[in-house]
């Protein structure tokens, strides 16, 4: 069920920084390290930057309180 | 022959709000004017002189458990460890319901701290309908789940959260805990009509309902483009009325409404003012739905 990969890379890049990062740069070098479908990879592919950051931001406020 | 007369439908609808230490001074002496508290469970579970004060307020006023990291929405399986911790709160206090989110918390190695929109499909649906008989299992009874705010649009999702809500709740049948500023957040963020939601969502399934505030923030990448931010540092604005107001003109159940505020806090009055209005908008959808009900048996 790959579903559980992506929620695993969703929670990585939620509370990992350094990995937004990697993420941000190359997409597709950190989506292969998981075994994806083409329409999970496609749909990954096509997060919406400005959102994934203002999300982290907003879970990086909340865990420093 | 007359008309028939047509009955007037009485809710037991509650009224109050979540427990805040700055407010409980406040609470125990207007407790006369409150109908329930909201505790958030993970705040009580380490500490034994808490959970002793909690069952003395438990004496006092009925009480909601609201649960905030069991992440039970998700295709991953619920920490049990986590639930089995909870469960011994229930084991102290006997509230009159328990709540959680649709919203996954973590995944196997990462700890997100915070809630979370999982992907919208028929992985998640099967594992959180798994997740909340498991959690029904230990603790005893179902939960009502809480639609969240999310700023970032779940990918790989292929239902609209509404769709994806109701199934969950159809295959579960935990009930809906309708939080209205979330609601506003996330049509105002991803541009739907949130009277639209409201038309979708299973309301038959809804019991309870948060109300709260936030703010609009800017967009880092594109400033021109502005979201809204459900912080529960802000007063309830007034959209969120009249979306309670449709809730309850709709809704069949009596309602529990719970204020959530954070931070920021105003005084208690103002509270007990909010209070008062979220009543008065719930009683005009109750009279409302009265008058259709008239209306259409006249026809």
């Amino acid at each position: 069920m790959s579903t559980q990969k992506v929620e695993e890379i969703l929670a990585r890049l939620y509370s990992d920084n350094d990995y937004l990062e990697l993420f941000m740069k190359n997409k597709n070098k950190v989506l292969s390290e998981y075994i994806l479908t083409t329409d999970e990879i496609e749909a990954m592919l096509s997060i919406d930057t400005s959102e994934l950051i203002l999300a982290t931001n907003s879970y990086n406020h909340k865990r420093s309180k | 022959m007359g008309a028939a007369v047509v009955a007037e439908v009485r809710f037991k609808d509650r009224f109050g709000l979540g427990w805040r230490p700055e407010y409980a001074a406040n609470i125990l002496m207007n407790i006369d004017k409150i109908d329930i508290i909201e505790i958030i469970g993970e705040n009580f579970v380490n500490d034994k002189h808490l959970t002793n004060s909690l069952k003395t307020l438990a004496t006092q006023i009925p009480i909601s458990i609201h649960c905030v990291s069991l992440g039970l929405a998700s295709s991953l399986p619920v920490n049990i460890k986590r639930i089995e911790k909870m469960a011994k709160l229930f084991d102290v206090i006997t509230p009159v319901s328990w709540s959680e989110h649709f919203a996954f918390v973590r995944s196997k190695y990462f700890e997100i701290g915070h809630l979370a929109a999982p992907p919208r499909n028929e992985d998640t649906i099967k594992g959180s309908v798994k997740n909340i008989n498991v959690a029904k299992e230990i603790i005893g009874s179902l939960p009502f789940l809480e639609n969240i705010a999310t700023l970032v649009s779940p990918p790989c999702s292929v239902l609209s959260e509404a769709q994806w809500i109701n199934q969950i709740v159809q295959k579960s049948s935990a009930g809906i805990l309708l939080d209205l500023h979330n609601l506003l957040a996330n049509s105002y963020n991803f541009k739907f009509c949130p009277i639209a939601f409201l038309d979708e969502i299973n309301l038959n399934m809804i019991y309870m309902i948060h109300l709260s505030g936030g703010r609009y923030i800017e967009n880092p990448i594109h400033p021109e483009k502005v979201h809204l931010l459900d912080d529960h540092l802000h007063d309830i604005p007034e959209e969120i009325y009249n979306l309670l107001t449709i809730v309850a003109e709709k809704c069949p159940n009596d309602l529990t409404v719970i204020i959530e505020r954070d931070g920021c806090f105003p005084s208690f009055n103002h509270i007990l003012f909010q209070l008062n209005k979220s009543k008065l908008a719930i009683q005009k959808g109750r009279n409302n739905a009265h008058l259709k009900r008239k209306y259409e048996d006249k026809l």
